[in-house]
């Protein structure tokens, strides 16, 4: 036996190698386990998630969604972002979340108050997920969450966004791969991912089965859906247009939730294969008039754009901020349009707006807070005729702040 | 070399193999600031950004890790533009990316990305070439061989 040969300080020092590997080699195990739950999302502690997003009720009390694990959290907070009360949960059993970047739990409310809640959840292959919906009639008790897709492929079903039209439907739109996977299979070439949508007639209760919008859109930029004039939703996100010009696409759905003609909405004509990960933001005016922001490298320059998407070419358009601009979102109440970006100082990011009160004929700057720490992308919503940004960070939390 | 060496050095391997192959070192501003200072790369170097986000980021690393396997004139680095997690090291170990590995730390991740280059935006994937002469370029994209070569300054075969 070897070890009858060796001598106590020896067997020590092998007992010493044995117990590092193997801990090592639970480390290893645990990281592989690990990476078999990855789906993008999985396992991230390292760094709370931050991604969240924030609605007033119809009532006018303002709610607020993250992600705590492998629970979707709805917060409600009395006093307008003040102070926020102990949060409700939406998931009761948990399950992967993404809530970071261009991915985060969505929120919305149907005519009657009920909070709506969706967001994707990632499955154990690289990029793929599920778009998950609940629905509480109270705002406390929240439904067994649905998927809100027929396809049960694992694939890409991921960056979905929510939106409760004027007519009182909700529709759920999301990046989907499905068409890529077949296009694949059948050795075709096929241009980035596609738009789907799911729209509900009974308040979220049901969703009719899924349709696709649009073929060619980005990987990974989150879509602007905001309803018309006339109620009926508008979508825009962020196209793949040949050969692969990362400019932006929109479409509006019809009554019975059938998508029209896509449209080209911008023309900066940044070619380059690589994923963005910033999508626009879109908003209609009482009068019509669709106010756009988004990112584009335009000249040889990254830059966020605010302008106006009228009959196929861009009215108005101009560099929001500085040359830090980040992940801009836009809202209009009546007369106003309120635009909401955050950028970096060099040492802190500055959480910075514009106002218009005349339809964005003309606009004021402000700034609105800075944070030394990380921080989600700022949103603007609205509550009756008022404006109002919202940003969550890691130091400060989820804060609120008027736009007047 | 006596058995016991040999077994304490064969077991010291097997520990460094299993645990180095998912080793980050976590970026801060300073580090940030050096990799991509072109005084810092004495020989031909790419340092390559990517996350696990990224649906395009695979094609560079690919390239990179082949390049790097037939040429050993320049070095590769790589840097995960987000806080590591159990898992971030799959799709460099899939790929077989050698190098030095390096993952957001918990400074801002706008500060650290402004302290590697004021004037990326975010896209991904980001590449910086030095050609060990001082000389830098940067890219963001999916970029092709003769490209990286020529950026490198290795247009000559390894």
């Amino acid at each position: 036996m070897v070890s009858s040969t060796l001598s106590n300080a020896t067997r020590r020092a092998m007992l010493a190698v044995l117990g590092i590997l193997l801990v090592a080699s639970a480390g290893a195990a645990e990281a592989q386990q690990a990476q078999h739950q990855h789906g993008g999302a999985a396992a991230k502690a390292a760094r709370p998630e931050l991604g969240t997003s924030a609605a007033f009720a119809p009532d006018g009390t303002l709610y607020a969604v993250t992600k705590d694990g492998q629970h979707v959290l709805l917060h409600r907070s009395p006093d307008e972002g003040r102070s926020w009360e102990a949060p409700v949960t939406v998931n009761a059993d948990p399950e992967q979340i993404a809530a970071e970047g261009e991915n985060r739990p969505k929120l919305a409310f149907d005519a009657d108050g009920a909070a709506l809640v969706s967001w994707t959840r990632p499955l154990a292959k690289r990029f793929t997920g599920e778009i998950r919906f609940a629905r509480a009639a109270d705002r406390r008790h929240f439904t067994a969450p649905l998927t809100a897709h027929r396809d049960r492929q694992e694939i890409t079903h991921r960056f979905e966004s929510l939106a409760v039209t004027g007519a009182g439907k909700v529709v759920l739109a999301w990046i989907d791969k499905r068409d890529l996977e077949l296009a694949q299979t059948a050795n075709r070439e096929y241009r980035g991912a596609a738009i789907y949508a799911a729209i509900s007639d009974d308040g979220g209760r049901s969703f009719r089965p899924e349709q696709k919008l649009a073929d060619h859109s980005c990987e990974c930029c989150r879509i602007a859906i905001t309803g018309d004039t006339d109620g009926l939703p508008l979508l825009m996100w962020r196209h793949v247009f040949e050969p692969n010009e990362r400019d932006h696409a929109l479409v509006k759905l019809g009554a019975d939730g059938r998508p029209g003609a896509v449209t080209r909405a911008t023309f900066d004509r940044w070619r380059i294969d690589a994923c963005p990960h910033h999508g626009p933001s879109l908003a209609v005016a009482p009068d019509g008039t669709r106010h756009a922001v988004w990112f584009n490298e335009k000249d040889g320059e990254g830059r966020v754009f605010y302008g106006r998407l009228k009959d196929g070419r861009v009215e108005g358009q101009r560099a929001l901020g500085g040359e830090q601009a980040a992940h801009a979102d836009i809202a209009s109440a009546g007369p106003r349009v309120g635009i909401v970006w955050k950028e970096f100082d060099g040492e802190r990011t500055r959480l910075q707006a514009e106002l218009s009160g005349d339809g964005g004929a003309s606009f004021s700057a402000h700034t609105l807070a800075a944070t030394g720490g990380a921080s989600d992308q700022p949103r603007v919503i609205r509550r009756g005729e008022r404006l109002f940004a919202f940003w969550r960070t890691e130091n400060e939390g989820m804060q609120g702040y008027w736009l007047e | 070399m006596k058995p016991l060496k040999v077994i304490v050095a064969t077991l010291a391997c097997c520990v460094a193999a299993t645990v180095g192959a998912t080793e980050f070192q976590a970026l801060d501003r300073t580090a940030a600031a050096q990799v991509v200072n072109p005084s810092t790369h004495t020989v031909p170097t790419i340092v390559a950004l990517w996350s696990s986000e990224c649906v395009h980021c695979k094609k560079n690393l690919k390239l990179f890790a082949e390049m790097a396997k037939a040429d050993r004139r320049f070095k590769l680095v790589t840097v995960a533009v987000e806080p590591q997690f159990a898992g971030l090291a799959e799709p460099l170990d899939r790929l077989a990316v050698p190098g030095q590995r390096f993952a957001y730390g918990p400074e801002s991740p706008e500060a650290l990305g402004y302290a590697l280059d004021p004037k990326w935006r975010g896209e991904l994937p980001r590449t910086y070439f030095f050609d060990g002469k001082g000389g830098k370029t940067a890219l963001s994209g999916v970029v092709a061989e003769a490209t990286a070569r020529s950026s490198l300054g290795l247009q000559s075969p390894p």
